[in-house]
């Protein structure tokens, strides 16, 4: 057999702590399993709440680490956030025999995931559960997980070494940790019958939508407030705001302290109380910070757990018929 | 599982030579930073830039858990800092800085005049592609500047390259046959932030003793023998002056292998000039630089698997230009492909495979056949499947005896008719941007007077930026934007320096901006935006724009672009254009990962004014810098706050009407920043709250030389200590533990003492 190195791929969005489960578990690794590794994240202008990918490799420590590429080809994708499972790219070049983790609570598994290998093995950890009722971080919970699913991952090393991490800047936070920890690596379902598709998954494709050919002369965006397609849904970390509208007094702060540009107005219903009336959010740009929620005076917006579906079914979009 | 031979456990393999060394798992930044705490600076000097921050910032945590005690200088640009750096030198003693891209060109007027002067000292360049449009990603472009200016350089594949070079670097420079400073150059990102296994030395005396004390050269620190550095030198002298300099990078052939193997004897790790690997009998090579030479040995053993005699060349050096060692090395290569992370537009080349060429024509020889490619720009991953393809090119070039196309770019994406991004929306109406939320009338004393529709008549304006922008949860500066859009009439042209907002709001080929705007660099905005200007009035002068368009010009900026851009906007000032300066102030540089800048408070927590056993936060107070432009004399400055949203709007009103009908106006406003105030997003009002009800940060305005209060929390009984707001946020809890009662004292006192400045400008008509 072909000795290479083992490649995994943590998707998430900034401020889930993926970054720092890579670092912990390739520390854990190369520190105190003897391995080599190299761990990094996909940086750019990426700020909270965006998306970010952070790179795992490890191998023996006598056979060099060349490459300083991303992994194209994971033998493992560790899933931060469920909203990821929506987009194609989550899934992208897992190797027919990958082990692909994701969090939720329990249920069936998403439809997405049928793009899957039917070889791969599927598991299902409610990390956020977990971590809430620890009142530890889903990192944690899926860093356990990943011990549960790779025996070769010493759990005693990267116990220790997520125990270090936070031994020094939180050391309140050790025990809960270390009980999510273990509750990740145990509790943990395989899930049957999820991948349908035959081979690797396809690595992704990320073409320009502009060549050489076609992009304007000098790096000109002649598209005013394209950012208007972005969906930035998967930001949120659990709450929406929700609008009672017969609570609304429709006076505007909300509008004013929004950071996402996301509350739709339009005129009030002619001889009617207001003038212009608040007519919802459109969640589709909501980062769900709820500084709207903590500002409106007449508690018209509530912090809603953000249950499956329900910010469609609420949605109120803000260009109709251009963004649908 | 897949074909994968796990993992087992195995002991770490003990790093040869003769020194106590370390197994750590650090990337190229951190790994420069620990060989900077090991060589023990006298002084940094730095301003941040990604990539290379992290030096600094590394630096900073262990300076505040007192493991080193180098005296660490934030420039107010890398301008300021490479002075600061050169400065220090001549002072005497180690002096080390990083930086990237164009924090690189920012500085690189004082590169030559180090050399020059012979003024020795390290500074890592974390390299990164120059703009525009700006990238903050890896390639060459930053680094192939600085190969005129006299500087040694010194090229790391890896952190522990990068750990160990940093240690030969001070030793090269300062020896006496050299006497130049250094540059030790990693691959932004692929190398300054990606974590390897890292040996580093575990002995400090080892590393004093590899070290030695820096040699004494003439410095103006030394009263005793009176001297004049930096005289005015021209022609008959400077040439010589640049034999002498010449004289030096040739004797630096000589010292660095020297010092690389001294430093080999203590580590066991040996950098040879150029590192050619698999190279004995290869006919076909590839050259590169730095990180994806790694990737092409990898793809070399896969080939050399199959039979083929390939190699992989890659210089650890490359001032001075090592050209004997690679003609050597390539004497029995039929086909080089050389890769440049850079091109020197309009040469055919970029510089390395210039100047390989111009190597290769020396040897009479001389057989190889070159193809020159262009890769991995703006930080474009170079993957095996590249590496094969240029080892595919030198090949066929070893094969034929020719090369069908000598020159061309490697992995660019043609596009593709009818394949492009989202549409954009729809451009806004100006009749619909000026409705009059705010109107202006003078108020009969020499000032003006502003009407405000309600908050909810607002709503009838479209936004000028979109929805879809990548901001934090939370993030105080699109409330901020949008508060001052909401009331600017008609037609506006945007200029954003570089920071978040800017970031965040035009990820190419997206944009959340709906009307004009423009990027140019972090500190040129208003120089920028003045010419703008300027040619506006003077294009309706000459009737080729229409006058009836009345655009207004408005800057936006953080409080880290008025540090570093704080010269242009004083001249833009001075000038008294007819523009508008809006700052965002959230008191550091968050967009680079919250550094400390000048209106960064006392003793605030950032990640270059760490806290620790030693320190606790930023040590000076925060720049007053709406009383700096105050004294500038403009027709009306002012401060607010995102939460006080009508303030602010009535504010802007104004400042537009000033702006448009008699020159320059700057506005402060204060932003929340929940990601680095280590605040809840949802938290911006009880805590911009209390920085203004405890004088911290005061909302007045300057209208024509007069100071007016808007907001007097003494006169409402809603007055607090400065600890009430410290207490809100995590960056600065710490200061109310006991041990810092001194500077919450300093900051209260501070700011009891602007706010009486400030009562007594209010009360005085003069002031």
């Amino acid at each position: 057999m072909e000795q290479r190195t083992f490649e995994l791929r943590f998707d998430s969005i900034g401020g889930l702590g993926a970054h720092a489960a890579g670092q912990i578990l390739a520390t854990a690794a190369v520190l105190r399993m003897g391995m080599n590794g190299s761990h990094f994240s996909s940086y750019g202008s990426e700020k909270k709440g965006s998306r970010i990918r952070s790179f795992i490799r490890l191998g023996s420590a006598e056979v060099p680490i060349r490459t300083s590429a991303p992994v194209e080809r994971p033998d493992a994708i560790v899933v931060f956030h469920a909203a990821l499972l929506r987009d194609p790219t989550t899934l992208a070049g897992l190797r027919r025999s990958g082990t692909f983790i994701y969090d939720a609570p329990p249920g069936p598994a998403p439809a997405e995931l049928a793009a899957l290998p039917r070889a791969a093995r599927v598991i299902r950890v409610d990390a956020r559960g977990i971590a809430s009722a620890e009142r530890s971080r889903p990192n944690a919970v899926l860093l356990g997980t990943l011990c549960g699913a790779f025996p070769f991952l010493r759990e005693r090393d990267v116990l220790d070494a997520l125990t270090e991490e936070f031994a020094s800047r939180r050391p309140e936070a050790v025990a809960s940790n270390t009980r999510a920890f273990e509750r990740g690596r145990t509790e943990h379902e395989v899930m049957e019958d999820v991948g349908h598709a035959e081979g690797d998954v396809p690595a992704a494709a990320s073409e320009p939508a502009w060549g050489y050919l076609t992009q304007p002369v000098g790096g000109v965006v002649p598209l005013p407030g394209n950012t208007a397609w972005n969906d930035l849904s998967a930001s949120r970390t659990g709450s929406i705001p929700v609008l009672d509208r017969e609570k609304c007094a429709h006076c505007g702060v909300c509008d004013l302290v929004c950071p996402d540009l996301c509350f739709v107005w339009g005129a009030g219903p002619a001889g009617g109380r207001f003038e212009r009336e608040l007519m919802g959010i459109d969640y589709r740009y909501c980062k769900g910070c709820l500084r709207c929620v903590e500002s409106c005076p007449t508690g018209a917006l509530a912090k809603t757990a953000e249950t499956a579906g329900l910010a469609d079914r609420l949605r109120v979009p803000l260009f109709p018929g251009i963004v649908g | 599982m897949s074909a994968v031979v796990e993992p087992g456990a195995r002991a770490a393999s003990a790093a040869g030579g003769s020194v106590r060394q370390k197994l750590v798992f650090k990337s190229g930044n951190e790994a420069a930073a620990i060989a900077a705490r090991d060589v023990g600076y006298h002084v940094m000097g730095y301003f941040p830039i990604t990539p290379s921050t992290e030096v600094a910032e590394g630096l900073a945590k262990m300076q505040a858990d007192g493991e080193h005690e180098t005296v660490m200088i934030a420039g107010d640009g890398e301008h300021g800092a490479a002075g600061i750096c050169y400065g220090a030198a001549l002072g005497g003693g180690r002096v080390l800085n990083a930086t990237s891209s164009q924090g690189l060109l920012y500085a690189l007027e004082q590169l030559p005049v180090q050399s020059g002067t012979r003024v020795p000292m390290v500074l890592n360049v974390a390299a990164r592609t120059v703009s525009g449009p700006l990238d903050i990603r890896g390639d060459h472009s930053d680094l192939y500047y600085t190969l005129n200016t006299g500087w040694i350089v010194l090229l790391a594949r890896d952190p522990q390259a990068v750990y160990d070079l940093n240690l030969a670097a001070v030793r090269i420079g300062e020896h006496a046959d050299v006497r130049l400073p250094v540059i030790v150059a990693y691959d932004g990102f692929f190398t300054s932030h990606q974590k390897r296994r890292t040996w580093v030395f575990d002995d400090p005396e080892a590393v004093r003793g590899f070290l030695g004390e820096r040699p004494a050269y003439p410095t103006p620190l030394d009263t005793e023998h009176p001297a004049t550095f930096g005289p005015y030198m021209n022609d008959p002298d400077l040439i010589n002056n640049k034999v002498q300099l010449s004289g030096a990078m040739e004797a630096a052939r000589r010292v660095i292998p020297e010092v690389i193997a001294e430093l080999a004897v203590l580590t066991g790790r040996s950098y040879p000039i150029v590192d050619a690997y698999r190279m004995e009998d290869a006919d076909a090579a590839v050259l590169l630089l730095n990180s994806a030479a790694e990737t092409a040995k990898g793809v070399a053993d896969d080939l050399r698997a199959k039979g083929e005699r390939v190699g992989v060349l890659s210089p650890n050096v490359l001032r001075p230009f090592p050209a004997d060692e690679l003609r050597a090395a390539l004497r029995g290569v039929r086909g080089l492909t050389i890769g440049d992370r850079a091109d020197s537009y309009g040469a055919g080349g970029g510089n390395l495979s210039l100047e390989v060429r111009a190597a290769l024509q020396q040897d009479p020889a001389d057989r190889t056949r070159v193809v020159s490619r262009i890769y991995g720009l703006g930080g474009k991953d170079f993957y095996a499947a590249d590496a094969e393809r240029f080892f595919e090119e030198a090949a066929a070039a070893a094969t034929t005896g020719r090369v069908e196309v000598p020159f061309a770019y490697h992995g660019a994406t043609p596009g593709a008719p009818g394949r492009a991004p989202r549409p954009g929306l729809p451009p806004i109406p100006a009749a619909e941007l000026s409705r009059g939320m705010a109107r202006v009338r003078p108020n009969g004393n020499g000032g003006l007077a502003v009407e405000l529709e309600p908050l909810w008549k607002m709503t009838e304006v479209p936004s000028r930026i979109a929805p879809g922008h990548g901001a934090c949860p939370g993030c105080g500066i699109f409330p901020t934007l949008h508060q001052v859009f909401r009331v600017l009439e008609g037609d506006v042209v945007a200029l954003f320096q570089t920071g978040c907002a800017m970031v965040v709001s035009t990820g190419y080929p997206a944009t959340a901006h709906r009307i004009n705007y423009v990027h140019n660099l972090f500190q040129n905005g208003a120089a920028t935006l003045s010419g703008l200007v300027e040619m506006y009035h003077e294009r309706v002068r000459r009737g080729e724009l229409p006058a009836s368009k009345d655009i207004t010009f408005v800057m936006i900026s953080g409080d880290g672009g008025m540090d570093i851009g704080m010269g242009p906007a004083l001249g833009a000032a001075h000038r008294d254009h007819k523009m508008m300066i809006i700052e965002y102030d959230n008191q550091g540089y968050m967009n680079t990962g919250a550094q400390l800048s000048y209106s960064t408070p006392l003793g605030h927590r950032t990640a270059t004014s760490e806290i620790g056993s030693k320190l606790s936060g930023k040590r000076y107070h925060h720049k007053d810098t709406a009383q700096i432009f105050a004294a500038c004399h403009l027709p009306y400055v002012f401060t607010a706050s995102e939460g006080y949203p009508e303030d602010l709007m009535r504010k802007v009103a104004k400042a537009q009407h000033y702006a448009k009908n008699e020159g320059l106006v700057y506005g402060k406003i204060l932003s929340y920043c929940p990601l680095n105030w280590r605040t809840d997003d949802d938290a911006a009002q009880p805590v911009l709250q209390a920085a203004i009800d405890s004088c911290f940060f005061p909302l007045y305005e300057v209208e024509h030389g007069h100071t007016r209060v808007t907001y007097d929390p003494d006169a409402t009984a809603r007055r607090r200590p400065v600890a009430d707001w410290l207490g809100l946020m995590g960056k600065t809890r710490h200061l109310l533990e006991p041990r810092n009662a001194e500077v919450v004292r300093r900051i209260q006192e501070e700011t009891d003492r602007r706010w009486r400045r400030l009562r007594a400008m209010h009360e005085h008509p003069e002031l």
